[in-house]
């Protein structure tokens, strides 16, 4: 019995892709939850520090949506796929540019069936039918398993702002590579929210004269007016500490919505969520901040120290709803029951992060930036040539010398040029790429290489 | 120690710094009344003297130092400075301080800019576009289907677009060490003889593209001949002179006579590239050691177009020596045959017409 089935249109199948890339930044496996009124796609990172949670309204997103309760699952199906597979299916298609129905390889829309039940194989079946004529039909295995909600508890979550995700992601172009940790914190007086970098790898106090203080990365604060938020409500000089990668994975999906971003946050070693959403589609995250007294300790002892304490990593704090299913409904989350809290400080999660390996990043469409500032025109041609990584072999180099003789060429050498102004060249020209190896003369003339 | 300046012409600090770090991680930089001077000496490979004037880069510039002559040297780490200058360019204001953080030396960059493009809308996943695609005629779609808060987000981001854009600072600490003068008063600039052959480079772009192509063909050359050289074995010095598979060596010639040649030779293949009509610059006498007509480029010179002098680069290392092409300045080559290479970098003075510094290049050169 068809449990679940629906279909997307071309740009459909856009969003949850860039859904799923986004996912694939935290996890391996999404939990895919089909209900009456909306289709909710989970996932929760290995370390537990970061869950996923992208709700596609029924009725809004998809072209059509039809869920038929079975004895089994009455109010719910669920399961849990592989996040590689998916990306493949929903990959965008470039048309290409030729006009010709034939050759448009476009995705037209895209029909996805669940047919589970007893005696039955459990398979999702996606079918793609492209503007050529030719449709693809998928068949994935899944796992029934009911998906792990983080819980998140709003009334604990007085500390909150607004801002436009793009203004959000811009920032982050400012922070180099190598930083770990993001805190975030406001300063009443000065009316600003300060975004803070930093890392803890490189952070021994003795090291004052080993080159390991160079290698440190960038340490980058980003102050930004309060004017600039929307409902900014924070404890003043509250630190909260989230992973930037997490927050950069978000981000990169966040900006492509182009609408606000909403943060809101309780005390430090507790959750986070950020959410944001577009027609149809609402996008909540939910981090695992890091703890405050370890983030100080971090911050002013050598954290490598004395014996490392070995305390459980703070987690989100997670509900299966296999046995509550009957009461869900539309809440994703009640109020959450909370275990006690710890009374010691609770060490920062990142002993316990298990970073993965960088997901290959999703295949740049037209709505995908960078994370990172755009090189400023063509600057790569700049760049060394580095046809192989092998080390060189010193054969017969000259040394400079650099005895105190007397040097004749260096300090005048502004002498060289009498003329500067009449004998100018014209500034280089650009080239698009490299030379080839064979070219047509007329193309070569203007580099000036052959007098006409 | 205080060292405490404003930023400007943050794009020539900015292509400065990136030709530097495509040599080496790390710089030495010497500052003094009216000269900053980066240095970079790779273990390997060509090593670069930058002085530069201190209105080239910097505005309102404090020096205090106790060591002779107001001297602060330190060593500087060019890749977080890259990323720092990234940052700036395109800033209102921008400043640079030494400073202390958690008792470590950095050097720290404030930066007064504005995100790119603001709230402009972009394409994406939302906006109306999406709407009127998908969603379906039903009156009361908006009611069903999601959480509550998705309607207050709509809201939300109509107010924000209305919402003018607010400068931001940005602060930048870079890691830095301070350098003992005397550690670094035994780092002497190279001496050179007097050269053979001055001239002005052509264009660095064009001179790279050839050069990187010549360079990957020695490398491409070398691999598909590579089985009759028998295996990974290596006879170094035989493979080095030729171009060998690990480091291929370009052959750099000038005449007196306005000719450049670039010329690569391997067991297979033998290309050259020549330039003409390119300037030898006159020399000043007054500023030579010895009469004009006694200097070895007059020999040169005399001896007419068939006078080369001739140096020989590796591939690779010149290929990251062109770099500073994107400085865009003119450049002079200073051969002395068969002994030493050295550019000669002017990068003229935005807000001051005949106004230059001089970024000097030693470019590690390799006998025959």
């Amino acid at each position: 019995m068809v449990v679940l089935n629906f279909t997307l249109s071309e740009e459909g199948v856009a969003v949850l892709h860039d859904a799923l890339a986004c996912m694939f930044k935290f996890s391996d496996d999404v939990c895919l939850e089909a209900r009456k009124d909306k289709l909710t796609l989970t996932t929760l990172n290995i370390s537990k520090s970061a869950y996923v949670c992208f709700s596609f309204a029924a009725n809004r997103f998809f072209s059509r949506y039809s869920f038929e309760g079975t004895p089994q699952y009455r109010e719910r199906f669920f399961c849990q796929l592989y996040i590689r597979s998916l990306l493949t299916i929903f990959r965008a298609r470039q048309g290409s540019g030729d006009l010709s129905r034939e050759r448009d390889a476009s995705i037209d829309s895209c029909d996805v069936a669940i047919d589970d039940g007893v005696g039955k194989k459990s398979r999702l079946v996606a079918r793609v039918s492209f503007r050529n004529g030719i449709t693809a039909s998928h068949s994935l295995p899944y796992e029934v398993q009911p998906p792990i909600h983080a819980k998140f508890n709003k009334a604990e979550a007085t500390n909150h702002w607004v801002i436009s995700s793009r203004t959000l992601r811009q920032l982050m172009d400012h922070f180099g590579p190598g930083i770990e940790l993001l805190d975030i914190n406001t300063d009443e007086e000065a009316r600003v929210v300060n975004f803070t970098c930093f890392t803890e790898k490189v952070q021994k106090r003795g090291a004052l004269n080993n080159e390991a203080v160079l290698k440190k990365p960038l340490h980058t604060n980003i102050a930004v007016e309060m004017d600039e938020f929307d409902n900014v409500e924070v404890q003043d000089k509250l630190h909260i500490i989230i992973s930037v990668k997490d927050f950069r994975g978000i981000l990169q999906h966040a900006q492509m919505t182009s609408g606000a971003l909403t943060s809101s946050y309780s005390n430090p070693g507790r959750p986070m969520k950020l959410s944001y959403g577009t027609d149809g589609v609402l996008c909540e995250f939910i981090l695992m901040t890091v703890g405050e007294k370890d983030a100080l300790t971090q911050k002013h002892k050598n954290p490598r120290g004395g014996v490392a304490k070995v305390t459980p990593a703070p987690q989100l704090d997670a509900a299966s709803h296999r046995g509550s299913s009957v009461t869900g409904g539309n809440q994703p989350e009640p109020p959450a029951l909370r275990p006690p809290q710890h009374k010691t400080p609770i060490r920062t999660r990142h002993p316990a992060f298990e970073m993965r390996p960088s997901p290959v990043p999703p295949p740049a469409t037209t709505r995908s930036d960078s994370l990172f500032v755009d090189q400023d025109e063509n600057d790569e041609q700049w760049e060394p040539v580095n046809p192989d990584e092998e080390e060189e072999e010193d054969t017969g180099r000259l040394e400079w010398n650099a005895t105190d003789e007397p040097n004749p060429s260096t300090l005048r050498i502004g002498s060289y040029v009498s003329k500067p102004a009449e004998t100018e060249e014209a500034p280089p020209e650009r080239l698009a790429s490299g030379l080839e190896p064979t070219q047509r003369l007329s193309e070569v003339r203007r580099f000036g290489l052959f007098s006409p | 120690m205080r060292f405490k300046t404003d930023l400007k012409n943050v794009r020539t600090f900015s292509k400065l710094t990136a030709a530097l770090n495509s040599l080496e991680k790390i710089a030495w930089v010497r500052l003094d009344d009216d000269t900053v001077r980066f240095t970079v000496i790779p273990d390997t490979g060509s090593q670069v003297w930058a002085s530069l004037s201190v209105d080239l880069i910097f505005d309102n510039y404090h020096i205090e130092s106790a060591e002779a002559n107001n001297t602060i040297n330190f060593e500087l780490p060019l890749g977080p400075l890259q990323r720092a200058l990234k940052s700036a360019v395109g800033s209102s204001y921008a400043n640079l301080r030494l400073t202390k953080r958690d008792g470590l030396p950095m050097l720290s960059m404030t930066i007064h800019t504005m995100t790119k493009d603001g709230n402009g809308p972009g394409p994406g996943l939302g906006g109306p576009n999406r709407a009127t695609t998908t969603a379906n005629a039903d009156p009361d779609a908006g009611l069903l289907g999601l959480p509550s808060s998705t309607a207050d987000f709509t809201q939300e981001s109509l107010e924000l677009t209305m919402k003018r854009e607010r400068e931001k600072i940005i602060t930048q600490d870079i890691p830095v060490r301070v350098l003992h003068p005397d550690t670094v008063e035994t780092i002497m600039q190279p001496k050179v003889r007097e050269p053979d052959v001055h001239i002005q480079l052509p264009p660095l772009l064009q001179l790279k593209a050839i050069s990187d192509r010549f360079t990957k063909l020695a490398v491409t050359a070398a691999s598909s001949s590579g089985n009759t050289r028998g295996g990974g074995g290596g006879t170094g010095s035989g493979a080095g002179g030729l171009g060998g598979s690990s480091s291929p060596k370009l052959t750099l010639s000038a005449n007196m006579h306005g000719s450049l040649r670039l010329r690569l030779t391997t067991e297979t293949l033998d290309i050259t590239s020549v330039w003409h009509g390119l300037e030898n610059p006159e020399l000043d006498p007054t500023q030579l050691a010895v009469p004009l007509e006694e200097h070895p480029s007059t020999v040169f010179k005399e001896a007419g177009p068939d006078r080369w002098a001739t140096v020989r680069v590796d591939g690779k290392d010149w290929s990251r020596v062109l770099s500073v092409g994107r400085l865009e300045g003119r450049v002079i080559a200073c051969f002395a045959d068969e002994h030493a290479l050295i550019l000669y970098v002017y990068v003229p003075h935005v807000d001051d017409v005949g106004m230059e510094d001089v970024v000097t290049y030693y470019v590690t050169s390799f006998s025959a």
